[in-house]
């Protein structure tokens, strides 16, 4: 069986999914989903057809900006120079 | 933030804009899959005990049930000496419209009391002719963030590759059965999910055991489909031996709003459309703008036609009609 992780866990979790990420961030997956083929939010992944993995605080962290970016009228590709910027 | 158990989640989807003072057929079918939902989550909790192939009910399962009270008003009329999974999910589903309305009663107010789910004017309130006539057409509306995270929750780990975890399983079961798949999924999306759901039914023991459970009665859904003038919009042969349809139960209502007057900018008119729907209750929120703008109204996507009707005088104003994803 495999179960559901609660809050408790993910929030202790050094990695999580972007389900998981759905929940955290109150986002889309599809938005969510654009914004990793788009090279905007890194993953790892062990093996095609595995579990995408993201590191938890930073990628909370980047939706967050990117979100702030977004409300601030910057198009998808200004983010993505600001985020490269970042970096 | 709170967690929410299977029963909790699969009921903020269900009885979202559904009538709460009339038992109308769709509400019939979601309470149905509601306290199936029950079942599974108390199988999930390992409430049960395996005794040569029949699943027996744990007595202290029974005696701490009073403690969530909607377990207890679908778990102790039960004939604790059903059967299998199948067993117990079909008696479930088989109580009596009375059981079933106490059921909804109980766990709507528990929803209630933690603001996730409301009773607002119905948006088939906002229709012209109910409008005018004074009738009072109440519905549910659950948290529109909560539902959104629910929902998307779900769409996120069935369409991405890689582990689907035991609630998911069963909540496309449950969304299946109540016919809502077609509200979360495109048609695109939903063959992939055919094939990832015959994927699990390959491999996993809980989907091999659930997937090929029937609940739904073929007339309910074939009667709304008939009334919608709508059929069986996705049928996805996978393999042999098992073919996954997705059967279609229209739950949103296309609504008239009449507005004051002829408006040519289509701007004014949703403006005027706006202020109906929000004086009623309704959140709304505008997608899109332009001739037909797209409206989100609670947690349902309409498109905002201009329309009129014509009988003695023409009356001029906006039909919305429901939109899933395409």
């Amino acid at each position: 069986m495999s179960r559901q992780r609660t809050m408790e866990t993910i929030l202790a979790s050094e990695f999580v999914s972007i389900g998981e990420l759905v929940r955290l961030t109150e986002s889309r997956y599809s938005t969510l989903k654009f914004y990793t083929e788009e090279g905007m939010l890194p993953f790892e992944q062990a093996e095609e057809n595995l579990t995408r993995k993201y590191i938890r605080l930073a990628t909370v962290a980047r939706i967050h900006l990117i979100k702030e970016l977004k409300s601030n009228g910057l198009t998808i590709p200004q983010i993505k120079e600001a985020l490269d910027k970042d970096e | 933030m709170t967690e929410l158990t299977l029963t909790q989640k699969f009921t903020l989807i269900a009885l979202n804009a559904q009538r709460s003072l009339e038992m109308t057929n769709a509400k019939k079918v979601s309470l149905r899959c509601m306290a199936a939902a029950v079942i599974l989550e108390v199988y999930l909790d390992s409430g049960f005990a395996q005794d040569n192939n029949k699943l027996v009910l744990k007595k202290d399962v029974l005696n701490q049930s009073h403690t969530i009270r909607y377990r207890e008003t679908i778990i102790q009329p039960l004939n604790h000496t059903i059967g299998d999974l199948s067993g117990w999910l079909k008696q479930a589903s088989l109580l009596s419209k009375r059981k079933l309305i106490k059921f909804e009663h109980v766990i709507s107010e528990s929803l209630k009391e933690m603001s996730l789910l409301e009773e607002i004017p119905h948006i088939l309130g906002c229709d012209l002719y109910f409008h005018s006539s004074g009738v009072e057409i109440k519905g549910y509306r659950s948290h529109i963030q909560e539902y959104t995270t629910i929902t998307e929750h779900i769409r996120a780990e069935i369409l991405e590759d890689g582990t689907v975890t035991d609630e998911t399983i069963c909540m496309l079961w449950l969304l299946r059965e109540s016919g809502c798949m077609h509200d979360f999924f495109s048609r695109n999306e939903l063959e992939q999910l055919s094939t990832r759901m015959y994927q699990l039914y390959q491999a996993n023991p809980l989907a091999k055991a659930l997937y090929r459970i029937r609940i739904h009665r073929g007339i309910e859904l074939a009667i709304k489909q008939f009334l919608r003038m709508k059929k069986v919009a996705v049928k996805t042969p996978v393999g042999s031996g098992l073919n996954f349809l997705f059967p279609i139960l229209e739950r949103s209502q296309s609504v008239f709003i009449d507005t004051e007057a002829m408006f040519s900018n289509s701007r004014t008119r949703l403006h005027d459309v706006r202020m109906r729907l929000e004086s009623k209750g309704h959140a709304v929120k505008v997608l899109g703008d332009g001739t037909i703008p797209t409206i989100k109204i609670d947690n349902i996507i309409y498109e905002a036609i201009p329309h009129a009707t014509y009988g003695r005088v023409p009356i001029h104003g906006v039909r919305l009609l429901p939109i899933h994803p395409s």
